[in-house]
């Protein structure tokens, strides 16, 4: 699967300044996308997943201090011109957004918007952007295209909206589509249908996909390559099976305990107790170790490197030799966690 | 659309005539028109009982009632208590109401709708802190003082800085120059451009006064609505598209914050035309305010019904205005 990077993450740091002080949002963060590939970032809420995303697209508020590098085919979009980034924007690097009821302008025709996206990379006319409009409604499974297009986003139900952003996503044929929670809004049963639709799209495209999702269940079936983001940082990354099989940070065994399984049957689901530190004032060590059942001494005053525990298989944990021995890793969220001097602030 | 607009014109009728009952219902228990008769003990009581029956004094209040209503949907609003025809009273009023309001209406709303754009696509600038201040500080004054510094430093300060004290440039009374007639020994009447200039030196300061309150206001709702525009889930989309960042925030952002905004400058609308009363009385304009005020005062029920009718009206027509308007500007509005 992997061939040429086509999108190169590398050090990425991003901080909104505050009247308290510099948010760190994003802490060092690296990973490249090949052609075609489909990267999964998972984490909870605020773990910086989104604005790892927006930093690609140049779509930050200007107060953002964005250090290290980003590179699309060579080219550097950290400190790019905006018209350089504009000209990416939409047409090479492209964007599906979480909530398809506010995404779309109410006052235009689902037409009209999609004829803007093309038209904001092309020289087509008026009329070929409408009639290629219509086509792609078609190709991401519209039925009566020609009727769907002059009508309004508010008619159209929510999964229907996200096949909209989906055809708005693929319009200028681009090399990498980032997918921020699509199905997150959707029913269950439409969930499906719309990740599947995506899935036939970036093949027909040639796209890369960069799925961010608080929901492992939608990566398990269509990533090639996982990342597991916690406090602004990867923690762990590796394959769908190195992350769901042989997990090796404790947070990703606990993320993976939270989650329902269909086979499991009996299991109690085990929540990490607790909930991401402050990313305002970080103290120095791992930031996982206040939630942490394995921590240790070492673990509160030096934050680990990402560390290869496989082939292809990083964690950035002290402990990853003490999970890997472990019978049924996900037993350690069952027993209290230890407590630890200092290590209950923050939360 | 045009189901919508006909169901909001049709439910006008029933608000209209809800709108009458009330009115005169209000206006008769005003007071008595004829008091100045009866406290005067020179008067026969049978000359005030004449007078009572002439004005229909003596019957019920519902057959009143249908008397006048029946009278005015034919546009006549009978006569005021010195017998002189009230609708010509009215009108005159109304015009000079809306040569003021309107133009100060119109300005207040183009620089209202642009300072407030400017001020959210630069927010925290110095433009947006100072535009922001200003129209908070004049959001704030009462008019009474806006009017009365403006008649003191606009009329006084600077006519006398311009060496007119003898023959004001600036006119703070009335909505024109006495004698206002065109003839041979008052030339400088004569023509449109002799009105139209005398106009604007009388409409200069108390369309300033308006304008100022007013601009004020719509500065600051403009400001907050775009502002929410362009933090919208659509606007992201926009740029996300690779638009240029111009038409993000015309075609996106600002077309969709002018939707609440259109709503209220049109009930606006709607209110002023009952006259800027306390603008009026300080300018000494004979608008639609100081008619009110006049026939209050002298308890004159045709004119004040015939006033309270015409400016509820337009309050219901423009309500229908603002209604077309959000239907026209938001599609989800069309269909319910």
């Amino acid at each position: 699967m992997s061939g040429e990077p086509i999108l190169e993450v590398k050090d990425l740091t991003v901080g909104f300044p505050t009247d308290d002080g510099v948010v760190h949002a994003v802490r060092g963060v690296s990973y490249s996308v090949a052609a075609r590939e489909v990267v999964g970032i998972v984490g909870e809420s605020g773990c910086g997943k989104s604005v790892t995303s927006m930093a690609m697209m140049g779509l930050l508020p200007r107060t953002a201090r964005i250090g290290g590098s980003i590179r699309f085919r060579g080219q550097e979009l950290v400190g790019a011109p905006k018209k350089a980034l504009r000209a990416l924007r939409g047409s090479k690097i492209a964007m599906i957004f979480q909530d398809p009821m506010t995404a779309m302008n109410p006052v235009y025709t689902v037409g009209w918007q999609l004829g803007e996206a093309l038209r904001a990379h092309s020289d087509l006319s008026g009329r070929a952007a409408s009639k290629r409009a219509i086509e792609l409604l078609d190709l991401v499974g519209i039925p009566q295209p020609e009727r769907r297009a002059e009508q309004y986003p508010h008619e159209f139900s929510g999964g229907m909206r996200q096949r909209a952003m989906i055809a708005m996503a693929i319009s200028n044929n681009p090399d990498v589509i980032i997918a921020d929670e699509p199905t997150t809004a959707l029913d269950v049963t439409v969930q499906a249908q719309v990740l599947e639709t995506l899935l036939r799209l970036k093949d027909e495209v040639n796209a890369a996909i960069i799925l961010i999702t608080h929901d492992l269940g939608v990566v398990a079936g269509m990533v090639d390559d996982l990342k597991v983001m916690y406090a602004g940082r990867i923690v762990e990354s590796g394959t769908v099976d190195d992350i769901f099989y042989r997990p090796r940070m404790p947070y990703t065994v606990g993320l993976l305990g939270s989650l329902p399984s269909a086979a499991g049957g009996t299991d109690r689901l085990t929540p990490i107790k607790g909930s991401p530190p402050s990313l305002l004032r970080l103290k120095p060590g791992c930031p996982f170790s206040a939630r942490c059942p394995i921590v240790r001494d070492e673990c509160l005053s030096v934050e680990p490197e990402l560390a290869g525990v496989g082939p292809g298989h990083l964690a950035a944990c002290v402990a990853t030799d003490e999970v890997a021995a472990m019978a049924n890793p996900k037993d350690m969220f069952h027993a209290p966690p230890l407590v630890v001097a200092g290590s209950e602030a923050d939360t | 659309m045009l189901r919508f607009a006909l169901r909001r014109l049709l439910i006008a009728i029933p608000l209209l005539v809800v709108a009458s009952i009330l009115v005169f219902v209000l206006v008769v228990n005003t007071g008595d028109p004829l008091e100045d008769m009866r406290t005067n003990p020179r008067i026969p009581k049978g000359q005030i009982a004449l007078q009572e029956h002439k004005l229909g004094l003596d019957q019920p209040v519902t057959v009143r009632y249908w008397r006048w209503v029946s009278k005015a949907v034919h546009g006549d609003f009978g006569k005021d208590n010195k017998d002189r025809p009230v609708w010509p009273q009215v009108k005159r009023a109304l015009f000079v109401t809306l040569r003021l309001v309107l133009l100060a209406q119109i300005i207040a709303v183009l620089i209202g709708v642009t300072i407030g754009v400017i001020s959210a696509v630069r927010q925290y600038s110095w433009f947006d802190y100072a535009a922001t201040g200003i129209s908070f500080f004049l959001f704030s004054m009462p008019i009474v003082a806006v009017a009365a510094f403006l008649r003191y430093i606009g009329a006084l300060r600077v006519n006398e800085w311009l060496g007119r004290t003898k023959n004001p440039l600036i006119k703070v009374q009335g909505d024109r120059t006495f004698p206002s007639k065109c003839t041979p020994n008052n030339p400088g009447a004569c023509g449109l451009r002799a009105g139209l200039y005398d106009f604007a030196t009388h409409a200069l300061l108390p369309t300033l006064a308006l304008l100022l309150i007013t601009y004020a206001g719509y500065s600051r709702f403009q400001r907050a609505s775009m502002l929410e525009t362009l933090s919208s889930d659509y606007t992201r989309t926009a740029r996300a598209k690779g638009i240029t960042e111009r038409r993000v925030i015309m075609r996106h952002a600002f077309r969709n914050s002018l939707i609440p905004v259109t709503t209220i400058m049109a009930l606006d609308f709607g209110a002023i035309i009952g006259g800027a009363i306390i603008t009026e009385t300080i300018f000494e304009w004979r608008g639609m305010g100081r008619l009110l005020i006049d026939s209050i005062n002298k308890i004159d029920p045709n004119i004040l019904l015939c006033w309270l009718m015409i400016t509820a009206t337009c309050v219901i027509v423009f309500n229908i205005i603002a209604d077309l308007l959000y239907a026209v500007l938001d599609p989800r509005i069309r269909l319910g």
